[in-house]
């Protein structure tokens, strides 16, 4: 973990207009929605994935494709250093955006008498966070492995895969096809439903072993991958 | 100014811990979901479901409406209905305290046909598609739901349909319906 990278990294990402504009709709419309139709609850919120994949689209492979990964590298800076300081980085912003979005809407509700209990607030605004961490890892790997906005490319591809694979499953009625589909998703989409933990005591094992399980496969192999690859001036790549 | 000293192993160390830990949660992982496909959870049911043929006189009894579920052993659906609704305390006691619950399995794919008191409700209330939730109150016409996206979203309309059918008992001059 380096904290310069890190400052760094979310300087980068705040100063992207586009991106900046991309965030304040997606942070912006749902609580428009909960101060005009309370009744809806917190159903409107995004979980957390829709912000992180915002902010860490091309986390790595903008770095490539701009040559700045080269400068960057050119430092006493270890890869291993790197790939984990951008991914905490677009995980700390957008689980704080992703907390801070349910906790203003929380109060807009508490004000108009329409608030749900604390503790599903509490728990939603974890599981957010816990998706961003784990939607962050995700595009992190994906990242290393194309230049530019590549990683929205594999996530696009691979959610087509997954989409098809269960429509398969259902048409065949293969329940191993579906199952795969399921778990493809869930590498696609890492996140732990705290309801059952908040509602009856039950705690997720395999959503929690799943998820673990998909952060430490991404990092790792994202670790591996920029391992292998050569950096130099001259190259294209 | 002094050049940066190399960090020791180099910058390319291979992630070694990591990668074991990742091993292991893999394995874990695999393991689990091979587990829950050949031993598949079955959700327990908490809903105080009643015989067909007494959910007429319960209702009239009770002044309760009656909730009929039409579902198929075979519908995707139909288990994620049960194992998010019919099986959470909080949905099933509320559904137990406003309505007569009555579930109406269709096996017509697995036997070839219905019992008659299940081909005769379908019939009545045109049942195409599974799973399908139908309201009927002591007066006015039923309210029915075809298919299922989430408890939240079920447990709002079921409330909209209890409050209505307390709405229609209370006026005086309805018109009634068959249960």
């Amino acid at each position: 973990m380096n904290e310069a990278l890190i400052l760094a990294t979310m300087r980068q990402r705040v100063t992207s207009p586009v991106r900046m504009v991309l965030l304040a709709s997606m942070f912006f419309m749902p609580l428009l929605f909960v101060c005009f139709a309370p009744g809806v609850g917190l159903e409107p919120l995004s979980n957390g994935y829709g912000l992180t994949l915002i902010l860490a689209a091309g986390i790595i492979g903008q770095d490539v494709s701009s040559g700045v990964l080269q400068l960057v590298l050119a430092r006493p800076v270890t890869r291993r250093e790197y790939v984990v300081s951008r991914w905490l980085s677009v995980s700390l912003m957008g689980g704080l955006l992703a907390s801070a979005q349910v906790l203003i809407a929380w109060l807009l509700l508490l004000a108009r008498h329409a608030a749900p209990g604390p503790a599903e607030a509490f728990s939603r605004m974890g599981a957010n966070a816990l998706s961003a961490f784990g939607g962050a890892a995700v595009i992190t790997l994906f990242s290393t492995l194309l230049a530019g906005f590549g990683d929205l490319a594999i996530l696009l591809l691979a959610s087509f895969v997954m989409v098809g694979l269960y429509g398969i499953g259902e048409l065949v009625h293969q329940d191993w096809v579906t199952r795969f589909a399921a778990e493809l998703g869930g590498f696609l989409v890492p996140e732990i439903p705290l309801d059952p933990i908040q509602r009856a005591g039950d705690i997720p094992w395999v959503a929690i072993v799943s998820y673990l399980s998909t952060v430490t496969l991404c990092l790792a192999l994202a670790i591996v991958v920029m391992n292998r690859k050569e950096f130099s001036y001259a190259s294209s790549s | 100014m002094p050049p940066a000293a190399e960090p020791a192993g180099g910058t390319r160390r291979p992630p070694r811990t990591l990668l074991l830990i990742a091993a292991v949660l893999l394995a874990l992982r695999i393991v689990l979901v091979v587990y829950q496909v050949l031993h598949p959870a079955k959700p327990h049911d908490l809903v105080s479901w009643q015989p067909i043929a007494a959910a007429g006189n319960l209702s009239a009894a009770t002044s309760k409406p009656i909730l009929y579920d039409f579902s198929a052993d075979w519908c995707g659906p139909c288990q994620k209905m049960k194992l998010e609704l019919f099986s959470d305390p909080d949905h099933a006691t509320a559904l137990n305290r406003t309505f007569v619950p009555v579930t109406v399995l269709d096996r017509s794919r697995e036997d070839g046909e219905n019992a008659p008191e299940v081909a005769e409700l379908e019939s009545r209330y045109h049942i195409g598609a599974f799973p399908t939730l139908v309201v009927v109150r002591p007066r006015g016409d039923p309210r029915i739901l075809t298919g299922y996206t989430d408890a939240d979203a079920t447990m709002r309309w079921l409330a909209e349909a209890a409050l209505e059918s307390h709405r229609h008992a209370a006026a005086p001059d309805s018109a009634g319906a068959k249960p």
